[in-house]
């Protein structure tokens, strides 16, 4: 197949701008682990439940100075040439791939620098790694969707956080139910909150692969 | 502009004596069967609709200026 | 004049909610009752304050219970009324209750031929100095509840916390069911235009999401004041709380996405890319909140969910017609809205042949 091939090429092509500039990467990470030093130097005893508020607003927002990048590093001019040789959806999807990647990679550090630094109150490891999976999969494709938008306006670093929380919201509310399942404060069954988190996951990647054809003629 | 601005002003200071009278009489709005609670919500309602008339007739007075200017 | 009539009936509903709204009268009920925790093995006597009641009126026609549940109730021994609003009832409170707690509720059941039969759930409390089911079960003497009378004329439901804000419900719920049904006429007009980029399909969604603002600031508005007075905090966490309130995020940041593009058919594009965006992400929250509402924010169960058992068949004759009347003056608003856009639209486009 051949949009197959493309989302290959333009996953590798991401890839290697990112390991030979590398410089946005290490930002974001550093981002992170400053922030979670802040994190663990202003709190002396962290609760579980506040563990689970500051894991989600840390991934929040690197998540959203992760993504932004997705668009914004390419000029206009690699944009139209990429638009010339490939598929709308080729792109798209891999964009949306390499960010679930990269948040997938950002959550599990965050969570292995928090424990480090704080405590690791998770206590159902497999339902919390599931949730981190989920949520990389909605964040990403939220984000790289708006991004998307936000590039064609110039402030788009604002307009960014703008226009994205306000949809994270459900995915969001669901990934903090779902931590404080795993880490014990609700006992609960999860299967439904999964599936419906899933559905959202679907949901969102279909109005994307639906409606990116209509922001990328310019 | 400035004439909105007063009138939110004005109205501020009407809001005053009814306020006041609240918090001297804490029950004023739980009293008979808590009406003034609906009052109050069409009151809000209302408000509202008068604020967003407000604001189309300046749009429309900014319209009628450009066609003034066009013509 | 003939093609102006949905305003005229927008206008009518609007009217008929406002004034049948308000009119019909409350059915009679029970506002508080005191002493309202009592032990057992006394004789005791309480004063109930009725709304609505004619107590005095159907003075010899009343009846009054204690329901333990729905086999088991004891009927007062003396009933003396003082006046319209306010009885007394004297209840011999057996030494021993049949159940196995040591605080039992129970629930208060006047009826008479006025006001027809009325109850106030956990109104007395009864403390056990000892719990012995067994004698409980010896020395309770059942009363049955039967030929309970019906209350005469339209009525609106008495519910104890909410009281005559039962009657919120038209002013204040029916602008969410509005403000949905808004937000999706802009929803269909962005398709519209993304299927046919005419630059009247932008006009119309522009100004349905406005007016679809407008309702929802004053749902939360109206919200904040109805819950503040009956459950003590304006915010309750409740599902059309919280999606007005995602809603009103969503909807302003597409006013900012707009006035941050400068180019019209590139504004109206994207505008319309992001509100079909927005709005389908925005569905499963309803999904999403009741779900959160048990495990994240204990205390917050039994909240105003309009549910079928909170709205009867005399609700509904107002409800229905304030969503619709809410929604045609919506319509109405927002057509004014675009006709404006399209003279805006003319005017520059003469100057640009000029």
């Amino acid at each position: 197949m051949k949009s197959k091939g493309e989302i290959w090429h333009l996953l590798r092509k991401d890839f290697l701008l990112e390991f030979r500039t590398g410089y946005a990467i290490s930002g974001i990470f550093l981002y992170l682990f400053g922030t979670v030093y802040i994190v663990s130097r202003a709190f002396q005893q962290i609760k579980p439940e506040s563990w689970n508020a500051l894991f989600w607003i840390i991934i929040l927002f690197a998540s959203v100075n992760a993504v932004t990048k997705s668009f914004v590093q390419e000029s206009n001019q690699r944009q139209l040439y990429f638009y010339s040789i490939a598929n709308p959806i080729a792109i798209i999807i891999s964009k949306i791939i390499y960010n679930i990647l990269l948040l997938l990679a950002l959550s599990f550090l965050t969570w292995g620098a928090l424990s480090f630094m704080t405590i690791d109150p998770i206590l159902k490891p497999d339902v919390f790694s599931l949730t981190l999976l989920l949520g990389s999969i909605g964040f990403s494709i939220n984000f790289t969707f708006i991004s998307a938008i936000a590039v064609k306006a110039n402030n788009n670093a604002t307009l960014m956080a703008i226009l994205s929380f306000p949809l994270v919201i459900p995915v969001l509310l669901l990934l903090v139910k779902l931590t404080a399942i795993s880490i014990g404060l609700v006992a609960q069954d999860i299967t439904n909150d999964i599936l419906l988190l899933l559905g959202i996951d679907l949901l969102l990647l279909a109005m994307t692969l639906i409606l990116y054809p209509f922001l990328w003629r310019d | 502009m400035k004439k909105t601005t007063l009138c939110l002003l004005a109205l501020q200071f009407l809001m005053f004596p009814i306020l006041n009278a609240q918090s001297a009489q804490p029950d004023f709005m739980r009293s008979i069967g808590k009406i003034y609670v609906v009052v109050a919500v069409i009151v809000a309602v209302f408000l509202g609709l008068v604020l967003f008339l407000i604001y189309l007739d300046k749009r429309l007075t900014k319209l009628e200026n450009q066609i003034n200017q066009h013509d | 004049m003939v093609k102006h009539w949905w305003k005229a009936l927008g206008v009518l509903l609007v009217i008929y909610t406002l004034t049948v709204g308000m009119l019909i009268p409350l059915r009679p009920g029970i506002t508080a009752v005191s002493p309202s925790s009592v032990r057992t093995g006394e004789q005791i006597t309480i004063q109930v304050a009725g709304y609505n009641s004619n107590f005095k009126k159907a003075q010899d026609s009343i009846r009054a219970w204690l329901k333990l549940d729905n086999e088991r109730a004891i009927a007062a021994q003396s009933i003396s009324v003082k006046d319209d609003q306010s009885v007394s009832l004297i209840f011999d409170i057996p030494e021993y209750l049949p159940v196995d707690q040591r605080v039992q509720d129970m629930t208060l059941v006047i009826d008479n031929d006025a006001d027809g039969a009325s109850l106030l759930p956990s109104a007395v409390f009864v403390t056990q100095d000892s719990i012995d089911p067994e004698m409980g079960q010896q020395v309770w003497k059942n009363a049955d509840i039967s030929n309970l009378n019906d209350k005469k004329g339209i009525t609106f439901p008495f519910r104890n916390i909410l009281g005559e804000t039962i009657r919120n419900t038209y002013f204040h719920v029916s602008l969410w069911l509005a403000m949905v049904s808004i937000f999706i006429i802009s929803f269909a007009n962005s398709i519209n235009y993304l299927r046919d980029p005419l630059p009247i399909y932008d006009y119309k969604a522009k100004a349905y999401t406005r007016s679809g603002l407008l309702l929802g600031i004053l749902g939360l508005l109206t919200g904040a004041i109805w819950a503040k007075n009956t459950w003590g905090q304006y915010w309750s966490w409740d599902v059309k709380q919280n999606m007005t309130a995602v809603s009103l995020l969503i909807y302003m940041a597409y006013f900012i996405l707009r006035s941050s593009l400068t180019d019209s058919e590139q504004k109206a594009r994207i505008a319309a890319v992001y509100n079909i965006f927005a709005f389908v992400a925005l569905i499963p929250l309803i999904y999403v909140i009741p779900r959160l509402t048990d495990s994240l924010h204990p205390g917050a169960g039994g909240n105003i969910t309009f549910g079928s058992q909170d709205l009867d068949n005399t609700m509904r004759m107002v409800f229905y017609p304030a969503i619709i009347g809410w929604f045609l003056i919506s319509v109405w608003i927002s057509k004014l809205q675009y006709r404006m856009d399209i003279i805006h639209a003319r005017i520059w486009n003469l100057d640009d042949e000029d």
